[in-house]
């Protein structure tokens, strides 16, 4: 069972991502396992507990921004290929480019849909294992 | 009949009855007689929908149901005003109607009659041969045309 | 020139007023802050920008005197946030008269008195007189040797507010903690606090490298006013190591990564709102960058939610409707037209999935706009009755189901008001007591699972738990000997009863006041439950729990005697056959015993008294379905379990304020209304504490 870690200080956006990826599965016949984190304290704390398939996190959060958050994931030696999904509720191009060069594979401007949302996670899982996207 | 008070209006010369505006009623009928309640309270009729029970819930209140999406209280008229229960009808309709809170109301009936208007001398306070219970909710008693009308006050029959 | 009717006139004094309240309300924290010596940047920018977008509005509507005013009420803002113009008592003072001029100016507005306001041009001298003070020396943050990996992970506000405090001529420090990666949340407040005294941190950033597995370093970046052994002497210790961070060797040279400009977003297309009247001629001209950020936001009217929530509630009929569909024309052969139908529906099922989502997004908004009303209310009762009183408040970021919020606004008040007449004690009182002469009243909001907690806490005297007593039997709740059977936590919730929490006599400020059990009573129909803890002396708390969310939940549905109900799923602990063999009697109630431990019994259809359909069959296998609130637990017995469900829960109507046990109602389809049970009203009623059931024993024995 895939593990994502999602990454977001936003009540409201956190239930909107738990909802989008918990209710059909991402990949037929196959649910995912979320941990949720509210900050990058907490994703820090988390991150030991991986390993995880996919890291989903927003860019402006108090503390600990995404960019460190990135920044941190890829020194580390456990986590250095994890995919890196920025969904940016409020970031500007300048973050967003700067996420990109730090590490991320991708990310998700808003307005983004579910449906968005569940086919990014879906081919950043499938590009883990290396296979064909499912089909 | 002891001589009825004129106009319900507290200032009162007659001439200056005369002159009020007319007040416009919804008239419904329950078993044979007509009552009614003021126009501008009443928002919509229906056909009563499924009703479902509101278990330690008050007497008066039959159930709730759901038009269009809102969630309505609906009222017995017959128990609010302690009448003999009759089975509902074919005619039986649900008057939609603001209630002082805001919140809106059904008024279940045994058929809804038409509007009526009311000029301040055709409406007279209530006889003394009803019940302390029904004098709370009675307004007056309108007399169009030669017809008898109780008016009913929606505010005292919803209170809680 | 006007742009627009009637209604976009109404919006703007809507949005008008708004932005000149939260002006006012910035205003008080900012003062609140300067008697304590702090600065707050943070406060004085949103300030800066919410008199930004008044000056654009104002001149889009053509309110010439309001956007006159912003313009130079901004220019000081600005003067200020950039560190150029120090904040002052006097200047305050100034900003506090501006406050009430908007008012004025919006009132004149609306009623379309065209007279200059000679007081905005007093005060427009005032403040040029102010602004000609000192100005500080702006200097760069080129100027500091900033690690460059450094620069390159921080977002563009942290970037603006490095900028911002590096002109205001603060210090630039690393401070460099490592922590145990299990007590990490702890420790990293304690550094926050302590860091916080000192300056501003403007981001933490993880090295990467740590001394060993478990522990994991991290990097502060500092802005502070201090000198480096300070910071040392008071932040220094075993796994804290501070560092100034140099400035650059050669002074103000050319810096070797180029900060990137600080541009602002914006969005590629300009409104249609936003064009410029090109007859409104104000000084100095308005930025037509400026007026697209106006309309970045949307102000949302209650009534327009929750009729899209009822929309949303009547698509998910039509979708099971569908469902429903495609079974029965699969049913009557048609495989090919039924697949398709299906795969309509599950599309269908998504979008809606979306929509709920995003609806569910809406409605939910900050308790900061409870607590702001708040504020501004104990500002006024404390100056009423005569008490000084601090207000602390913290967790306004937590946010709630929009319909909650403004429910929530009275019973707070209540309880705001009761803390400040009835806890705070008097000034003589107080220093009697050695107390602090000003009373506190602390307001929290936290998130647990799925519940907001906010809890009201004062530093007054606490409930006098005898006198309590005393007046419930007074007032016939309860005779002398059940008193004396209660324990402690019982006899402070007689507060709850009506007439405990009002005073014999009404006094001049609150009249008799609001009682508790109005304010009980409000909360439960929010969903909620209150609690009361106090000690003599030291203060009370009430702790007051809601569901987040009033909206879609998943619910259970069940059938008792042929009637369904639902119970929202985030209560059901789990669902078991009932065997009637395991059934025992315990004082009168009917308990199981479920893996080693006693779960009280509720057999709804007792309960509710439910008549049994006629001609129904006999159910020869009831259900038990545990349901929790806390740590306590009830069994419902049921007949038969049908399955989840989204619903949307509706409120009762107040018509139907005294019915207990239920949390509203939803409508499951073909205009069917099924009634939500509530978990909590249930296991208080079941697990009735011994004040009431002393009262059952009496009305049995009677």
């Amino acid at each position: 069972m895939p593990r994502i870690l999602i990454v977001e200080d936003s009540f409201s956006m956190r239930t909107f991502v738990r909802a989008a990826l918990e209710g059909a599965p991402v990949t037929p016949g196959e649910e995912v396992e979320l941990v949720e984190a509210s900050g990058g304290f907490e994703a820090l704390r988390l991150l030991p507990r991986g390993p995880y398939d996919l890291v989903v996190t927003d860019i402006n959060m108090p503390d600990i921004n995404g960019l460190e958050l990135i920044q941190f994931i890829r020194s580390n030696e456990h986590h250095r290929t994890t995919p890196i999904l920025l969904i940016s509720t409020q970031a500007s191009e300048r973050d967003r480019a700067r996420g990109l060069s730090l590490g991320a594979d991708g990310y998700l401007a808003k307005p983004f849909t579910a449906d968005d949302l569940r086919e990014r996670v879906s081919a950043a899982l499938a590009s883990r294992r290396g296979g064909a996207p499912p089909g | 009949m002891p001589e009825a008070q004129r106009a319900l209006s507290p200032v009162g010369s007659a001439s200056l009855a005369a002159r009020a505006p007319a007040r416009e009623f919804l008239a419904f009928r329950l078993g044979a007689d007509l009552y009614a309640v003021e126009l501008t309270h009443v928002r919509e009729i229906v056909s009563p929908p499924p009703l479902t029970g509101v278990p330690r819930s008050r007497p008066e209140v039959i159930g709730i149901c759901s038009v269009r999406g809102l969630l309505v209280t609906v009222f017995d008229v017959r128990r609010v005003l302690r009448l003999e229960p009759e089975l509902p009808g074919r005619l039986s309709r649900i008057l939609l109607a603001n209630a002082a809170s805001g919140e809106v109301v059904g008024l279940f009936v045994d058929e809804v009659r038409q509007v009526i208007r009311l000029a301040p001398d055709e409406i007279e306070l209530a006889a003394p041969n009803f019940g302390v219970e029904l004098s709370r909710h009675v307004v007056g008693i309108g007399r169009p045309e030669g017809g008898f009308v109780v008016l009913l006050d929606l505010a005292t029959m919803v209170d809680t | 020139m006007t742009a627009g009717g009637d209604r976009a006139r109404e919006e703007f004094h809507s949005e008008a007023q708004e932005l000149v309240e939260t002006f006012s309300r910035n205003l008080l924290t900012l003062d609140a802050a300067l008697r304590e010596r702090r600065e707050d940047p943070g406060l004085v920018n949103e300030t800066f920008r919410a008199v930004h977008t008044l000056k654009s509005l104002a001149g889009l509507f053509g309110a010439r005197r309001m956007a006159q005013l912003a313009h130079h009420l901004e220019d000081v803002l600005d003067a200020l946030r950039l560190g150029k113009l120090p904040l002052t008592p006097e200047v305050l003072d100034l900003l506090f008269r501006a406050a009430e001029l908007f008012a004025a100016a919006l009132v004149a507005e609306r009623e379309q008195t065209g007279d200059p306001l000679p007081a905005i041009g007093a005060l427009l001298r005032e403040f040029e007189q102010a602004r000609a003070g000192p100005v500080a020396a702006a200097s760069g943050v080129e100027r500091y040797d900033l690690d460059p990996a450094m620069l390159a992970v921080l977002t563009e506000y942290e970037e603006h507010r490095l900028r911002s405090s590096v002109e205001r001529g603060l210090s630039l420090f690393r401070v460099r903690v490592d922590f145990d990666l299990f007590t990490i949340d702890k420790a990293l407040e304690d550094i926050k606090a302590q860091a916080k005294a000192f300056g501003e941190v403007l981001t933490y950033l993880p090295t990467g490298s740590a001394p060993s597995p478990d522990r994991i370093e991290l990097d502060l970046l500092l802005a502070s006013g201090e000198p480096l052994q300070v910071l040392v002497a008071a932040l220094g210790g075993p796994h804290v190591t501070i560092e100034a961070i140099p400035l650059r060797a050669g002074g103000a040279a050319a810096p070797r990564t180029p900060l990137p400009p600080v541009v602002a977003s914006l969005p590629s297309e300009l409104p249609p709102a936003a064009r410029l009247p090109a007859d409104v001629a104000i000084d100095g001209g308005v930025d037509p960058a400026a007026l697209r950020a106006v309309s970045q936001t949307v102000r949302v009217d209650i009534r327009r939610l929750d009729a899209l929530m009822n929309v949303v509630g009547e698509l998910a009929i039509v979708k099971n409707a569908l469902a429903r569909m495609a079974e029965r024309v699969r049913a009557e052969g048609g495989r090919q037209l039924s697949s398709e139908l299906h795969s309509i529906q599950r599309s269908f099922d998504r979008r809606l999935g979306e929509l709920q989502g995003g609806i569910l997004e809406v409605r939910m908004v900050p308790l900061g706009q409870v607590f702001d009303r708040l504020a501004r209310a104990v500002r006024q009762l404390g100056r009423e009755m005569g008490k000084d009183i601090r207000l602390v408040i913290t967790g306004a970021d937590t946010e709630i189901d929009k319909l909650i919020v403004e429910e929530l606004s009275d019973p707070l008040m209540h309880v705001v008001r009761n803390a400040i007449d009835h806890g705070i004690e008097s000034l003589a009182e107080r220093s009697r007591l050695g107390k602090p002469t000003a009373g506190t009243i602390a307001l929290n909001a936290f998130q647990k699972g799925n519940h907001v907690l906010i809890e009201v806490e004062d530093d007054g005297g606490g409930i006098d738990e005898v006198a309590l007593g005393a007046r419930a039997v007074s007032l016939g709740h309860l005779t002398e000997s059940d008193l004396a059977s209660l324990g402690r936590a019982e006899r402070l919730n007689l507060v709850f009863l009506p007439g405990l929490s009002t005073r014999a006599e009404a006094n001049d400020y609150s009249g008799r006041g609001v009682g508790m059990d109005v304010v009980k009573t409000n909360i439960a129909r929010l969903g909620g439950v209150i609690d009361l803890h106090s000690e003599a002396e030291i203060g009370t708390k009430l702790t007051i729990t809601l569901p987040v969310t009033l909206a879609i939940v998943s619910a259970l549905l069940v059938r008792v005697e042929g009637r369904v109900y639902a119970l929202p799923l985030t209560s059901v602990a789990e669902a078991l056959q009932l065997d009637e063999g395991e059934v025992r009697s315990i004082d009168g109630r009917e308990v199981i015993t479920l893996r080693g431990q006693t779960l009280a019994l509720c057999r709804l259809g007792r309960v509710f008294a439910l008549p049994p359909v006629a001609g129904a069959r006999e159910v020869t296998r009831r259900y038990v379905v545990v349901a929790t609130l806390g740590a306590r637990r009830l069994g419902l017995a049921v007949d038969e379990l049908l399955g989840q469900q989204d619903i949307v829960i509706k409120p009762l109507g107040r018509s139907l304020g005294g019915v207990r046990g239920f949390a509203g109602a939803t409508e499951l389809g073909d205009q069917h209304v099924a009634l939500v049970l509530d978990p909590g009203a249930l296991i208080d009623e079941m697990l009735a504490a011994p004040l009431e059931a002393a009262r059952e024993r009496r009305a049995l024995h009677a």
